[in-house]
């Protein structure tokens, strides 16, 4: 059996996270109460995830375990959130 | 339309008739959509936008991601489409909702008009248009302008909302 190097074994421990995008439909007054809606942000937070997600291109939404990152992902496109999950960077 | 206000626990709204019609019309064409086969739908940029893909730059997670998620996720949209439509008064009248009818209506619109935009090609500058019935590009401008419609309406409905809960603190 390999052993893990470092280097491995950092990229395992790294968190996954759900990652919201730009979006020439969405309102900005929707993007921020579904922030809301569905991560129990206050209305504050999210409206500062929601200028990240228009003013930057993407905001990170959620952190965690991949599979939470996977429900978080499907609650988005629920919603019609332009949304992935990946390791995070 | 008279835009969606708070009354009480609800959210009113009232549509024309022609409003209504257009509402029930949109709702026919996006249901056809959600049970297309993705097979022959392939490439539809419209179906793609509505069932993204979920991981930006893996195919392999995106295809995992697809086969565990998207059956719930169309039928969740077929679910909230067939709410909404029980609320659209037939021949137009009021529209009232509860929360739970709120939320399908939000992203049921949602849904029409990123199906819409993206059909329309919408980006963040595009504008209103000057209808113009008889001139160049009319039924694009009608498009655009059943667009901007939906977009007031939806807009209405977040506010009432929000505000709603704002209430409740």
């Amino acid at each position: 059996m390999p052993e893990t190097t470092t280097e491995e074994q950092s990229a395992l421990d790294r968190p996954w996270v759900t990652v919201v995008w730009d979006d020439p439909v969405n309102l900005m007054t929707y993007v921020t109460f579904v922030l809301q809606e569905l991560f129990g942000y206050d209305e504050a937070t999210a409206t500062e995830l929601m200028l990240q997600v228009h003013n930057e291109g993407k905001a990170i939404v959620s952190s965690g375990p991949r599979e939470r990152m996977e429900h978080d992902t499907n609650r988005l496109h629920a919603y019609g959130l332009w949304a992935t999950y990946q390791r995070d960077a | 339309m008279k835009p969606f206000r708070r009354k009480g626990d609800q959210l009113v709204a009232r549509l024309v008739d022609a409003e209504a019609d257009i509402v029930n019309l949109l709702l026919d064409q996006l249901e056809q959509l959600l049970v297309a086969d993705a097979a022959d739908s392939g490439g539809d940029p419209v179906l793609a936008r509505l069932l993204p893909s979920g991981h930006a730059s893996d195919p392999q997670l995106a295809a995992e991601y697809r086969e565990l998620t998207e059956a719930g996720l169309r039928s969740g949209k077929a679910d909230d489409l067939a709410m909404v439509r029980a609320t659209v008064p037939p021949g137009g009248g009021e529209v009232r909702l509860d929360a739970e009818q709120a939320r399908a209506w939000l992203r049921t619109t949602n849904d029409l008009r990123l199906a819409m935009g993206t059909r329309l090609g919408i980006t963040a500058e595009t504008e209103p248009p000057e209808i113009d019935p008889s001139g160049e590009g009319a039924d694009d401008d009608s498009q655009l302008a059943v667009y901007y419609w939906l977009t007031a309406v939806q807009g209405s409905l977040i506010d009432a909302v929000a505000a709603g809960r704002g209430d409740r603190r």
